[in-house]
């Protein structure tokens, strides 16, 4: 108790909080620009960290992280641009509910549920952190395996209206992430002899292209969204309303938002332990687990038929999932100093420059248990920041849906090329860009989902590493399912994959 | 007149910039990703360099392809000394597992400025059945085959090592099994959930680990004990010659003037002696805070370092015992093959099914205007084409204002927003978010 006071009255200090509230507009930010990401924002405060005291240090990191988190959801609402990789489980519910004019609505449903994923992200984080850190440090190569795939099948089955559509845009996606160097082969594979593409095909601009320049060719092409506010029946406000003003209807969805975070609870605590859990494996991350809880969303909705087409419960459970994992990448990087995600791994580097070393010890140490705590107050307090700060930044990027098209798609470009640039500073990745756009619009002439091409892209390296890993250690297939967190999880991949088929059949015969 | 003026101090300060070296922002090319040791070693070195260059030095994570990425941008860079490389072992590496062409005679090297050696870690309860190297070789001099080990890839710097004790003691490197792993904190992770028996990396990868009890180091590759692990004895205290390098280092690209390479190779030896001071702490002492060894070596004994590893690693890379390892039990094009399979299977399901929409695929029923699609995909190309020599706000601004002509907005409105709004995310993206946009002739 002394230590929880203790670590309270450092927090609550004014150079704390002043960090706190800059970084969160940094990290909004950041998080907003297209190709920019939470692990750049971090990384780019690293030499800041020199100057402040720990405290001061880490609540920067974490407030960054989670507004930058956030924000990426900005840029998937109003321009189809997925700001993070994990935004990409919804992109497209997201941005029909700004072309029905009801963006107001889909943001602010994004930063409620946000907010109150990382809150139960910390609590989880606050009460069982020592404990989890055991259980995360019993997944072998095995688990991992079924994990991932239990990501990817959960984008490509249940997220996707039809199964082979669904197959097609994840073999795209796994066949994509196959070029360039083989870690487990140590050969170079589809690369035609260019040195570029020895690295591979990056995520991001992938996703830039697959998503945001297809946008603009289809708009160009004339067939872009007009037909979707025509398909989506589902109740509410009518377009026309939408458009009115912008203050009127962001004061409605403000007022909407506390009966459906109600009225979601359980649902919400459900999407929030999965992402937890799966940002507590080390590599698993927040994307796995966004993708996983849209699909039990899916699966237990009431009118799963919206999904993809506009669903706020969608959107409500895939981004309560994104922002507990963050808390959870905390959980091995505080125990065993082995990072979750990208950016913990950046903040284990400024734990040992601040002479703070991470392990069991940390939370039985005083004087490093102090700190720890102080960590999980800043989260709680990144989180209230992030309300009128989100906000804000809700409001401030709404006139972007004001400006006429004519206007906007040539800006739009601007920043596809900025964005696909920036992460890595190269040309190349322009044209990776490029390329994806035209597969994206190519794809979507044949309604073929988006979303599993770049999971696929995303997590195709880790599928086959895994894979090989655990062809190499064991002879018999049959190990595979030899341990009970991976049987299980074997168990449910399997499920999903020949559930839809054999229901079908069953119904035939019964029919 | 007062544009002609202003062009005029433009073109003149440009000219002035040439003489003094740095003038503008130095870009240090990190071939590894954000959070790991390289990375951590470049953002940490960057505020000293600023300080005692005078200009911001900005990392920028050129990963992928086990180091090529990087390295080989680092080479192929303008030789201006604006582009700083911070080099690896792979170096010594990737050209003979002939990913690049690219070897350290590709850069001016400045200097090594760290060593880590590899060192075998195993789960603590293991410690009664391998207390040392001696009694672990003998295991596997008995039971060959037997062990997983792990720590980065198949033919990473850490497997290297491993394989190359090995063969010392006259087995092979296939002895071993080696389970490829994406780095050394996954690999601990498999350590301590059982899945490996063995892990080889650097001791300051593992402090956590160590210290917390989990691991435990039981020889370290190297002739005298590591500061800050002097409880983990060196091989040579076991009678075993082998030494396992790993090394980090700053370089330029070759044909940098030789007066740019002498104003580093005089800075970074003050900043690693700690004679720079940023935030109150000193280089060393940052880096003895993570575990992290601060070694200066000057450039020629650096070459020939180089020169001595180049052969030995080349020699182990290129043996018939390594190559033995290597063959995995998937062949690279399998998986590939069969995902490919998946994929033509579904397809033709697809077509199969969707017969009567497939006819209603034609561009033209649709009125899809293929010229404005090939408009904006060309726009794309010219910025990939002209950018690097006109300069991003040039580029952007041009091609901004011709996309609003096209698209019909009118002047009054398209002028303004193009000329506004591009220098604007000029000065965001590249001053206060640091990304490296081209600069042109112009240096804008």
């Amino acid at each position: 108790m002394e230590t929880l006071q203790q670590a309270l009255s450092n927090v609550l200090q004014f150079q704390v909080l002043i960090a706190v509230l800059a970084s969160a507009v940094y990290g909004i930010f950041m998080g907003a620009a297209p190709g920019l990401t939470a692990t750049m924002a971090v990384a780019l405060v690293v030499p800041l960290t020199f100057f402040l005291n720990d405290v001061t240090a880490l609540a920067t990191i974490v407030t960054l992280e989670a507004c930058a988190i956030f924000a990426g959801d900005i840029p998937t609402t109003l321009l189809r641009i997925p700001g993070t990789p994990s935004s990409a489980a919804y992109v497209d519910d997201a941005y029909t509910l700004t072309r029905q004019g009801r963006h107001f609505r889909s943001l602010a449903t994004s930063l409620a549920f946000s907010v109150t994923g990382g809150l139960i992200g910390t609590a989880i984080l606050f009460a069982f952190a020592p404990w989890l850190a055991q259980f995360a440090f019993q997944f072998t190569s095995y688990e991992y395996f079924w994990l991932t795939l239990l990501g990817l099948s959960c984008a490509a089955v249940v997220s996707s209206d039809s199964l082979l559509k669904g197959t097609l845009a994840l073999v795209i996606g796994l066949l994509l992430s196959m070029v360039g160097l083989s870690e487990v082969h140590s050969i170079p594979r589809f690369t035609f002899g260019f040195d570029e593409l020895v690295a591979g095909i990056n995520f991001i601009p992938a996703m830039i292209g697959l998503f945001g320049f297809s946008e603009i060719l289809r708009m160009l092409a004339g067939t872009a969204t007009e037909k979707i506010q025509a398909d989506s029946g589902d109740a509410g406000e009518s377009p026309e309303k939408g458009r009115k003003g912008p203050s009127e209807p962001l004061r409605r969805a403000v007022r909407s938002i506390l009966p459906s975070l109600w009225l979601r609870k359980l649902s919400t605590l459900r999407s929030s332990v999965i992402g937890f859990f799966v940002g507590m494996l080390p590599g698993a991350g927040a994307d796995i687990g966004a993708w996983i809880s849209y699909a039990a969303s899916k699966k237990t909705a009431k009118g799963p038929s919206t999904y993809g087409k506009g669903s706020l419960e969608g959107i409500a459970d895939a981004t309560s999932a994104n922002n507990s994992a963050l808390a959870g990448a905390w959980v091995p990087a505080l125990v065993f100093g082995i990072p979750g995600d990208s950016v913990t791994a950046i903040v284990i580097g400024v734990l040992l420059m601040k002479n703070v070393m991470p392990g069991p010890g940390i939370f039985t140490d005083p004087a490093q248990s102090v700190l720890v705590y102080s960590i999980f107050i800043t989260f709680l307090i990144a989180n209230l920041v992030l309300i009128p700060v989100g906000f804000a930044a809700i409001k401030a990027g709404s006139f972007l849906v004001r400006v006429p098209r004519e206007i906007l798609w040539p800006i739009i470009l601007i920043f596809c090329i900025l964005g696909a640039y920036s992460i890595n500073g190269s040309y190349f990745d322009i044209g990776v860009m490029l390329a994806m756009g035209v597969l994206g619009f190519g794809l979507e002439m044949w309604k073929v989902p988006l979303g599993p091409v770049v999971l696929g892209i995303i997590l195709g390296g880790r599928l086959e590493q895994t894979l090989i890993q655990n062809l190499t250690k064991s002879d018999s297939f049959l190990d595979f399912f030899s341990r009970p967190v991976a049987g299980t999880l074997g168990i449910i991949c399997l499920a999903l994959w020949l559930a839809p088929p054999l229901y079908r059949l069953l119904k035939r015969k019964h029919g | 007149m007062r544009l002609i003026w202003l062009v005029a101090l433009l073109v003149l300060t440009g000219c002035q910039k040439e003489d003094r070296f740095p003038n503008q922002p130095i870009l240090l090319l990190c071939p590894w990703a954000t959070g790991g040791g390289t990375d951590r070693m470049s953002r940490q070195i960057a505020p000293f360099l600023e300080q005692e260059l005078g200009v911001p030095v900005n990392v920028v994570n050129a990963t992928g392809g086990a180091g090529v990425t990087g390295h080989s941008r680092g080479s192929r860079a303008r030789p201006d000394g604006y582009t700083l490389t911070m080099m690896t072992v792979e170096l010594n590496m990737l050209h003979w597992r002939e990913l690049t062409d690219i070897s350290w005679e590709d850069f001016e090297v400045i200097g090594m400025i760290n060593s880590d050696a590899a060192a075998i870690l195993i789960r603590s309860d293991d410690t009664e059945r391998w207390p040392d190297p001696r009694q672990l070789i003998a295991y596997i001099r008995e039971n060959p085959g037997q062990l997983r080990a792990s720590g980065t890839a198949t033919g990473g710097i850490w497997h290297l090592a491993l394989a190359g004790w090995l063969e010392d003691e006259g087995l092979s490197p296939a002895d071993i099994k080696w389970i490829p792993m994406n780095g050394s904190g996954p690999s601990l992770q498999e350590l301590v959930s059982g899945g490996v028996d063995l892990v080889c990396c650097s001791l300051p990868e593992a402090r956590t680990l160590l210290e917390a009890g989990e691991v435990q180091g039981i020889g370290v590759m190297a002739n005298k004990r590591v500061t800050g692990y002097e409880d983990v004895p060196t091989f040579q205290e076991f009678g075993i010659t082998w030494t396992s390098p790993a090394w980090r280092g700053l370089g330029l690209p070759k044909g940098t003037p030789s007066r740019i390479v002498e104003r580093y190779t005089e800075v970074i030896p003050r900043i690693l002696r700690g004679d720079v001071v940023v935030g109150g702490v000193a280089f060393p002492d940052l880096m003895a805070r993570q575990g992290f060894d601060v070694t200066w070596q000057p450039p020629q004994d650096f070459e020939q370092t180089l020169v001595r590893l180049d052969r030995e690693l080349g020699r182990l890379l290129t043996g018939s015992a390594f190559s033995e390892v290597e063959s995995g039990p998937v062949a690279p094009f399998e998986i590939p093959s069969i995902l490919l399979g998946i994929g033509a299977i579904s397809l033709i399901l697809l077509i199969f099914r969707e017969r009567e929409g497939i006819r209603r695929l034609s561009l033209k029923g649709r009125g899809i205007s293929v010229l404005k699609i090939a408009e904006s995909v060309l726009a794309v190309g010219i910025y990939l084409l002209v950018a690097e020599t006109l300069g991003f706000v040039l580029t952007a601004t041009v091609l901004l204002f011709l996309l609003f002509l096209r698209s019909g907005v009118a002047l009054r409105v398209s002028l303004p927003i193009a000329v506004l709004l591009v220098p604007v995310l000029y000065q965001i993206f590249s001053v206060a978010l640091k990304v490296p946009l081209p600069r042109g002739m112009l240096g804008w």
